[in-house]
């Protein structure tokens, strides 16, 4: 499915004054995707992986080889470099994978879900609603500990996305700009709230630490708790088919035999409890959960068994590139990935906008 | 500033309570050199009244007021003249405000919900709130009709703004070199207010517990200055409002490299590792606000800092809130010293 559907171009060009970017999709109107099989895909995706994750790894400021770390393994003796890495370098790369993989996967579910190509979790209050939670939550209970706030945050996403499933049920479904617009003032409605509370309570600068994602903090014992959100994942995976058909339409749904309204809410409460994982212990990254499932999306359509791997696969890299570009360019200072994906975010966000479809 | 509606309907009429007024102004004034000035107790109205008049006064009382001496203040705008004493005054900086209630002046108005103790001096009536750090709220400067506003760095960008309402002096207090910078102010301050004696005194006590603290941190190792905001870390150099413990205390910075930035260059516990400080200087943001939230100490306590000679020999300095919210004022420096010499001397 291409980024814009040709309903919407269609509506479009019936208006003389926007001008159409390109024509060449009119030409060659047919559907060209899967044209590499997803195996390869994957496994090209896999392996960029992997070299992202070594470079990962290898980026530090502290003082690491791996040939000390190698012989660490060897002679089975913790030493300084080994140490470095349990410690250090192995939990940041972990944790920037499973926040990659979970953005992506969050923005894949809810745009399968509500059937729109242009939502992501931030567009639909679910992170600002977290975001909220975890304020109030800080405010009132200031001792609660970390599992305390993260499953507020939780539940105020989940509340917050119902909010928003309620306000958009008597939207068609095929008003494709009505629903990331709703989305966005619902989004900016909720932050503004947050943000009159914090500037209330003064607490401001707590608020934009926990938002601005960063993975500057990220040590042994400090991120454990987004390995949940790669349950989710796996979950996610599992039902996979459910969530393609309740993404078809509700007569096919009905017709298969699936409960729309179930899969649903299940699909929505993962995307919730993923933005608030994500959102507790990194922060918010913009552009991530919109630009992988699109790019994807493109090349292997929106069957999502086959395309959820290579969305959780180009999600982790994604984020690894940019955290590997934030700390190298300021070395042995960091730049927050947050702000180094807004950059890098816009500009893929605009190349998908402006490029023709049919050339996916 | 000055308002000609007085002088212009009835001079006659009006002159011999002028002249009565400025005789009570200059005995109120003459007063003032040993007492606390006694122009907070007269209301508003009143002191608004002898400003406003001050300028006919002088013709008619033919000794040349004291009351109507001016005196140009070195501001970041450049030179501001005003009259000598303004009252009442409102003061948007906390820095301002420790120097002030040092020297016992009277300030009308200040922002709300300020964290720091030591901002209103002892004998002095309670300030009203106008507005916040960031935010004047112009109705309640309006009330209190103030012949000065005072800011600081965090509300200069308000400065237009606020000089459409009262001579505004902006007295920020540059980073790159705070100590030359607060001497600077304590001084401009104590003339402004006719305190240069007592401001004189106050700077003697900075100069030597200065020279106390410098005694105690020569040849002590390298110090690293950290602020820890909710579990993340950035790094301040020399140029930064914390460039005090390096060189003004003379403490090496263990990175030579850093560079200055608002809220400092945002760093990883790998930084801290390889930098390997001995000295680590800790600012804990939260606190600084007034938050509960987990402590600076729990965010460091863990194995890559513990690496540092800083933290495996307890050197390691919790500056107190007023060095990020006060930088360069008066009881900043004398708590942040007495804080590092402390720490100096017990690891000796």
């Amino acid at each position: 499915m291409p980024l814009f559907s040709r309903r919407y171009y269609d509506m479009h060009t019936a208006s003389p004054k926007i001008p159409r970017v390109s024509k060449k999709w009119q030409q060659h109107d047919k559907p060209s995707k899967a044209a590499i099989p997803p195996w390869l895909i994957n496994s090209a995706s896999l392996v960029v992986m992997g070299l992202l994750v070594l470079l990962s790894l290898s980026i530090g400021v502290a003082d690491f080889s791996w040939s000390g770390m190698l012989q660490g393994l060897i002679s089975h003796s913790a030493n300084a470099d080994s140490s470095l890495m349990l410690v250090s370098r192995l939990p940041r790369t972990i944790a920037i994978i499973l926040t990659g993989i979970a953005m992506a996967v969050a923005g894949m579910i809810i745009q399968v879900v509500l059937k729109n190509r242009f939502v992501e979790p931030s567009m639909v209050g679910a992170t600002q609603s977290a975001a909220l939670g975890l304020l109030v939550v800080s405010l009132l209970f200031p001792a609660s500990t970390l599992m305390v706030k993260m499953s507020v945050a939780t539940i105020t996403a989940v509340l917050g996305m119902m909010l928003f499933m309620g306000l958009i049920r008597r939207i068609p479904p095929t008003d494709f700009l009505l629903i990331p617009l709703i989305g966005i003032v619902f989004g900016g409605i909720i932050e503004a709230v947050t943000t009159f509370i914090a500037y209330q309570t003064e607490t401001l600068q707590m608020l934009s630490v926990w938002q601005f994602g960063d993975f500057s903090s990220v040590l042994a014992g400090r991120y454990e708790l987004l390995w949940l959100t790669g349950g989710l994942c796996v979950i996610a995976y599992m039902i996979a088919d459910k969530l393609t058909i309740v993404g078809l339409g509700d007569n096919i749904a009905l017709n298969l035999g699936i409960s729309k309204r179930q899969v649903t809410w299940l699909g929505v409460g993962m995307v919730a409890m993923m933005s608030a994982m994500v959102v507790v212990t990194v922060g918010m990254i913009p552009f991530i959960g919109l630009i992988v499932p699109n790019i994807v999306s493109r090349i292997m359509g929106d069957k999502l068994r086959r395309s959820l791997p290579a969305v959780a696969l180009l999600g982790a890299s994604a984020v690894l590139l940019c955290d590997i570009i934030g700390r190298s360019i300021r070395y042995p200072f960091e730049v927050p990935v947050a702000t180094v994906f807004g950059v890098v975010g816009t500009v893929v966000f605009l190349w998908l906008l402006l490029r023709a479809p049919s050339e996916a | 500033m000055s308002n000609p509606t007085i002088t212009t309907q009835s001079p006659l009429f009006k002159r011999p309570l002028l002249a009565a007024m400025s005789a009570a102004l200059l005995v109120s004034i003459s007063l003032t050199g040993c007492t606390s000035p006694d122009s907070s107790e007269t209301d508003i109205d009143d002191t608004k009244v002898e400003n406003k008049t001050a300028d006919a006064a002088s013709n008619v009382a033919n000794n040349d007021a004291v009351s109507v001496a001016t005196i140009d203040v070195d501001t970041v705008k450049g030179d501001v003249t005003l009259p000598m004493n303004p009252s009442p005054i409102v003061v948007y900086d906390m820095s301002l405000l420790q120097d002030l209630a040092a020297l016992d002046v009277a300030v009308t108005g200040i922002p709300s919900g300020l964290k720091l103790d030591n901002l209103s001096s002892k004998n002095q009536p309670d300030p009203e709130e106008v507005g916040t750090v960031f935010e004047p709220d112009l109705e309640a400067l309006n009330a209190i009709q103030p012949q000065a506003i005072l800011v600081g760095s965090r509300m200069a960008e308000k400065y237009h703004e606020l000089s459409t309402i009262a001579p505004t002096l902006d007295m920020t207090i540059d980073t790159a070199n705070i100590y030359e910078s607060s001497k600077q102010r304590l001084h401009d301050l104590g003339a402004l207010f006719g305190k240069s004696d007592e401001a004189l005194k106050l700077q003697q006590n900075i100069d030597n517990k200065i020279a106390q603290t410098q005694k105690v941190t020569q040849d002590k190792g390298a110090g690293l200055v950290v602020m820890v905001n909710g579990n993340k870390l950035s790094a301040y150099g020399d140029k930064s409002r914390y460039g005090f413990i390096h060189n003004v205390l003379g403490v090496p910075m263990a990175d030579k490299q850093i560079t200055d930035a608002a809220h400092g260059q945002p760093i990883s516990f790998e930084y801290i590792q390889k930098m390997n400080p001995d000295w680590l200087f800790v600012v804990d943001r939260s606190a600084a606000i007034g938050e509960d939230s987990v402590g600076a100490k729990a965010v460091l306590n863990n194995p890559l800092v513990a690496q540092t000679s800083a933290w495996s020999k307890d050197q390691v300095v919790y500056l107190s809130p007023d060095s990020y919210l006060a930088f360069g004022g008066y009881y900043q420096w004398m708590k942040d010293l007495d804080t590092i010499n402390t720490a100096f001397t017990k690891a000796q």
